[in-house]
This record gives structure tokens, C-alpha cells and sequence, in this order.
């Protein structure tokens, strides 16, 4: 996966307060072949913080293709907001999102999808089944084309 | 405030009575007076009846007198005439007066003495007449002249004139007991009219009184109906809330428990596939010893037993978190029911119910089942909570058959007021009359455990049941079939759901 424009390699920005879904989501989507940089955020300030840039514009990143895991239950605010925030952002909203959490509450999916959401995918509880979404997942990164950096 | 009620209440008769007593003693007062005003009048004009007879008397005898000195100065036989008419006058005078004084002893003896002198004073003058007209005409003008007649006349009149005064006197003193009744009438009317006013005024005072009371009374009840109702729109909502914050808590609950499970189940796969590399590398080291002749005999068999065992653990995890995984989506499943807006609409139960039976007709048909389902009434309700709770009580009652018996399910129904009640009947293994309650419970089930489930179905029913305001009834006896009673009202709204 990459920015054929810039040549810059895509990063993922991972958004997922379980450290134990992170590690794991890492290794499946390692074992896709996907080798792209992950960039972890355990809670949705230290995300935010990151995505929009210390003058809160999203300017810092609009030079640089990345890609959002967001989970939507987080300690500190709900991955809705950044989800609306990344969406309405000049600079962000181009950035494809994946909403990948445990919830598979309809209303939430159709929330999610009218805010600009890209893909929302419901982690299984079983590991099988979780494994190969994650590797699916990772294949799928290996073939979508991210939108350049401005 | 109930003390000074109690003391008011037996006021407003006391008043009433004693406003009648008034009324009934000024009456009586009033038709004593007048009476007693009438026997005075009686006695004045008796008593100036008696004065005129008196009168009368003196003048008859008077007149009877001048006869008398008439035909003696002039010898006229027409003087004689006058006398004699006016003597029966004076004794009928006489008579009457003393008849109509009978009452005055005092009276009946001074006629007696009139009547008396009146006799001597007739005699006298019947015997100066009678000379007269035998010629002895001195010896008349000597009897009259001898002053007898005279002084019997002064005699006569001295007495009529005291009776006349003494009379008088009655009169004056009659006069004055009936002006002084007449005032005493007078006084009590007015003093009982006055009463009366007061007592009205008093009446009407009181009436004031117990009417701002009530008023007063009225508007508290009216103040503390609407506090009432404020209460139980307050209770109600609290209710509501605290119901609704279960129905969040079970929903956070179930949800945040399902993201460590994912770590459990992730890190078990994890720890499986290290186990496959793990033994792999152990079976290498096994075949390399076994290559050396180093191998012990135990060795194989100590790493076959390590990798049974390994994999007992590993399975009785996964097992474990695959049961609380299913319990969690059951919560996480009722929640969510609890959180649905219902939309009602007219259903026809008998359509509905047709339609779950074909649902599981190949079922029924496997088990030789026959569904049967009489005319229902139809409920104004929301659809999709309907056909769940009957297209479960449909699955549990083709679940739970009896061992060599065919069976059969019956739906009826019947409407009883505002409510509808459907029965699901069925022959099949029944269930303990100690576990009619516990079978409505989350995660409880009833009878041997050999049909597969987790105790969700009769819970999520009754809870959807009570959401739709009605209520849910089992009858059942062990091994002869059960019969699960769902009661709805007629039109479902948000007013008539159950708290619950």
C-alpha cells in the first residue's frame, strides 16, 4: 500500500485503547503481508492530538497519506467524534477511515457510514474468525489506493 | 384544624333549634296577648255596658218620678202613662244588671240595696199616686212633700253614681293591663324579631364560614391531587429512567465485556499456534535423541502427555469463553429489545400464527408435531415483539415434546374486556409446578438438559410480553403438557406499558 504520487509510504493510524486488540490486530495485518508503519494511539486525545497537529487545522498532515483504524469505544471520547471531526476536516477528510470495533448495533453502522465512514467491520470474538477479518482486512490495504497528499 | 371542626358542626342545628323555639314561643306569646287583648276589650265594653245600665236605671226612675209629680201637679191621666211605662223599664234594667254583674259580689250586693231602696221609692210614690186618685189629694202633696221620696231618690242616685265610679275604675285599670299586654306583645315581637335576625345573621355567618371552609378544604384536596399526580409523574419517570439506565448498564456491560473476551479468544489462538511451534521444535529434539539412541523410553510418552494436556486447557478455555460469549450476546440481545421503539399496528393473529407454523413445518412434520390454530382475536400491538414471543413459545413447545407421543400445539384466544388473552397449549413434557417462576429467568431452564439452549427464550418473551403491557401465566403439569397464557391489551400505547 502506498502513495504512488508522492512515493511516500501510507501510515496506518491505529486508534484502539485495548493494548491486547492492538497487538493483536498488528500481527494479522503483519501476516497479510502488510508492512506498513502503524502508528498506535491507546486513547482518542493523544489520536486527535496527532491527526490535527499542535494548532488543531490538520495542516500538519495534509502532506502525508495515512490511513485511520479507529475503534469507537474509547476511554476519553467515543471514535464518533473523531470520526465527524476527520470527516469534517478540510485537510483530513480524504483520509479513509475503517471503523473496526466490537459494537454491530445497526444505528451505530448506519451513523457511522452516514459520517463518511469508509469500512465498518465488527471484530468477531472468535479468534479464527477475528484473524481472518484482520487478514482480509490487510489484503484489502495491500489493494486500495489512498488518496495523495495534498 | 379537625379540632375546631368537630366543635362547629352541632353549631349550625343548635342555631336552627333555638330560631324555631323563638318563632313557636313568639307565637304562642302572640296568640296568648291577643286573646288576652280580646277577653280586655270584652271586659271594657262590659264594663261600660254596665256604666249605660246604670244610667239607664237612674234615668227610668227619674223618668218615673217626674211621672209620678207630673199627674200629682196636674191630675193628667197622660203623666200617669209615662210613670207607669218607665217602672217595668227600671226592674228589666234592674234585672239585667244583675245578671251581667253576677261575676261582683260586691256589685250584687249594692243592687240589692238599690233594688231595695227602688222598692220603697215604687211603694212611695205607687202610694202618693194611688191617694191621688182617690181624692185624698193633700194626703198625696203631704207624702210627697214629707221629703221620704226624696231622700230615697238621693239614696238611690248616691249609690248608681259610686257603682258608675267604681266601675270606672275597673275600666281605667282594665285599660291599663291590656295597653300594658299590648306593649308586653309588642316587646317580645320585637325582641324575637330581633333574635331571629341574629340568629339568621349568625346562620348565614356560619354558612359563610363552613363554605370558605370547604373552599378551602376543596382546594387542598385540589393542591394535594395535583402534588399526587405530580408524584407519580415524577415516580413514573424515575422509574423510566432507572429502567432505561438498566437497559444502558446491560448494554455497556455486555458490550465492554465482549472486548476482553476478544483478547482471551485472540491470545488462546495465539498461544495455540505457539503450541504448534512449540511441540514441532520438541518433536524435532525427540526424532534428533531418538536419532542419538539418547532418548529414555518416558521421554515420548512424557511429551505426548505434556501436549494432552495442553490441549485440555486450550479447549476448556475456548469452551468457556465460547459460553460466555453466547450469555453475553443473550444480554446484549435483551437489552437491545428493551431499547427498540415499538410501532403498533392492527395484526391478525391468526395470519401470524399461520405464518410461524409453516416457518416450522418442516420441524413439525420431522417430529410428527401437528400445530393447530383456532380463530384468534386479532390486537392492535407492535408485530415484531408479537411474532417473538409466539414463534418462541412455538419452538419451545415442539423442543420440549414427550418421549413416544405425537404432539400436538393449540392456539386460542379469546378477548375479555380491554385485554386479549392467547393460550399456547401442548401435550408435551410439562414443567415442575417449583420451577412455573424459575423458567421465566435469565439463563435458567427447567427438566433433564438435553435439548440444546441457553435459557433466553421464556425471559426475552416475558420481557417483550410486559413491554407490551400484558402479562404472562403458565399452567403445566409434569409430563402431561403445559399451557403458556400471553395476555396483551387490546391497543397497545405508550401510556399502558408496564415499568417493567
Amino acid at each position: 500500500m502506498n502513495s504512488k504520487i508522492t512515493e511516500m509510504p501510507v501510515e496506518i493510524v491505529m486508534v484502539e485503547d485495548d493494548e491486547g486488540h492492538a497487538r493483536l490486530i498488528e500481527k494479522n495485518i503483519r501476516r497479510a503481508g502488510v508492512n506498513n508503519n502503524i502508528l498506535p494511539f491507546t486513547n482518542g486525545t493523544d489520536a486527535v492530538n496527532f491527526l490535527f497537529g499542535a494548532d488543531g487545522t490538520g495542516a500538519s498532515n495534509k502532506t502525508k497519506p495515512l490511513l485511520i483504524l479507529l475503534d469507537l469505544n474509547l476511554p476519553d471520547m467515543t471514535g464518533v467524534d473523531i470520526l465527524k471531526r476527520v470527516k469534517s476536516n478540510e485537510h483530513l477528510k480524504r483520509i479513509p477511515v475503517v471503523v473496526l470495533t466490537t459494537t454491530d448495533d445497526a444505528v451505530e453502522i448506519q451513523r457511522c457510514y452516514d459520517l463518511g465512514c469508509n469500512v465498518y467491520i465488527t471484530k468477531p470474538v472468535n479468534y479464527e474468525n477475528f484473524a481472518h477479518a484482520i487478514r482480509q482486512l490487510g489484503l484489502f490495504f495491500s489493494v486500495i489506493q489512498v488518496p495523495a497528499a495534498e | 384544624m379537625s379540632e375546631t371542626r368537630r366543635s362547629r358542626v352541632p353549631l349550625q342545628p343548635i342555631l336552627l333549634g333555638v330560631g324555631f323555639f323563638m318563632l313557636v314561643v313568639i307565637s304562642a306569646a302572640t296568640v296568648w296577648l291577643v286573646k288576652q287583648s280580646s277577653t280586655d276589650a270584652a271586659l271594657v265594653a262590659h264594663t261600660l255596658g254596665v256604666q249605660d245600665k246604670l244610667s239607664n236605671l237612674l234615668l227610668d226612675l227619674r223618668r218615673a218620678e217626674s211621672g209620678q209629680r207630673g199627674y200629682l201637679f196636674t191630675n193628667e191621666p197622660a203623666y200617669l202613662d209615662d210613670y207607669r211605662a218607665a217602672i217595668p223599664d227600671a226592674w228589666l234594667m234592674l234585672r239585667q244588671l244583675q245578671e251581667v254583674t253576677s261575676d261582683n259580689p260586691e256589685r250584687t250586693a249594692e243592687l240589692q240595696r238599690i233594688a231595695g231602696l227602688m222598692g220603697d221609692k215604687i211603694a212611695e210614690m205607687d202610694r202618693s199616686i194611688e191617694l191621688n186618685a182617690t181624692g185624698n189629694r193633700e194626703a198625696a202633696r203631704a207624702l210627697v212633700l214629707g221629703g221620704s221620696g226624696r231622700d230615697l231618690m238621693n239614696g238611690m242616685r248616691d249609690l248608681t253614681e259610686r257603682a258608675i265610679r267604681d266601675e270606672g275604675r275597673l275600666l281605667g285599670l282594665r285599660t291599663t293591663t291590656s295597653q300594658n299586654n299590648n306593649l308586653r306583645l309588642l316587646f317580645i315581637t320585637l325582641a324575637g324579631a330581633v333574635l331571629i335576625v341574629l340568629i339568621g345573621a349568625a346562620s348565614i355567618f356560619l354558612v359563610q364560614r363552613s363554605r370558605r371552609e370547604s373552599e378551602q378544604a376543596r382546594r387542598t384536596v385540589e393542591a394535594t391531587n395535583a402534588n399526587l399526580q405530580q408524584i407519580v409523574e415524577y415516580r413514573t419517570a424515575d422509574l423510566t429512567e432507572a429502567n432505561e439506565e438498566i437497559q444502558r448498564f446491560a448494554y455497556i456491560v455486555s458490550h465492554d465485556l465482549r472486548s476482553p473476551l476478544v483478547n482471551i479468544m485472540g491470545f488462546t489462538g495465539e498461544l495455540e499456534s505457539l503450541r504448534q511451534d512449540i511441540f514441532d521444535e520438541m518433536q524435532k529434539l525427540v526424532a534428533e535423541m531418538a536419532r542419538l539412541n539418547a532418548l529414555s523410553p518416558n521421554e515420548t510418552e512424557t511429551v505426548e502427555k505434556l501436549g494432552k494436556d495442553f490441549d485440555e486447557a486450550i479447549r476448556f478455555i475456548k469452551t468457556s469463553i465460547a459460553n460466555m460469549d453466547r450469555l453475553i450476546n443473550a444480554v446484549l440481545k435483551l437489552s437491545r429489545e428493551g431499547r427498540r421503539q415499538f410501532n403498533p399496528e392492527t395484526i391478525d393473529m391468526g395470519a401470524m400464527l399461520t405464518t410461524i407454523s409453516e416457518t416450522v413445518a418442516h420441524r413439525a412434520t420431522e417430529l410428527g408435531a401437528t400445530i393447530a390454530v383456532d380463530q384468534l382475536p386479532p390486537v392492535e400491538s407492535d408485530r415484531l415483539a408479537v411474532q417473538q414471543v409466539f414463534a418462541n413459545l412455538i419452538d419451545n413447545a415442539l423442543k420440549y415434546g414427550r418421549a413416544g407421543e405425537a404432539t400436538q400445539i393449540t392456539v386460542s384466544g379469546r378477548t375479555a374486556g380491554s385485554k386479549v388473552l392467547y393460550d399456547v397449549r401442548d401435550n408435551g413434557r410439562g414443567i415442575d409446578p417449583r420451577d412455573h417462576q424459575r423458567v421465566f429467568e435469565l439463563f435458567r431452564r427447567s427438566g433433564p438438559q438435553d435439548r440444546p439452549g441457553e435459557g433466553i427464550g421464556l425471559a426475552h418473551v416475558r420481557a417483550l410480553v410486559r413491554r407490551l403491557g400484558g402479562t404472562m401465566t403458565l399452567s403445566s403439569e409434569l409430563g402431561k403438557g403445559s399451557t403458556f397464557t400471553v395476555t396483551l391489551p387490546r391497543r397497545w400505547s405508550v401510556e399502558n406499558r408496564s415499568a417493567a
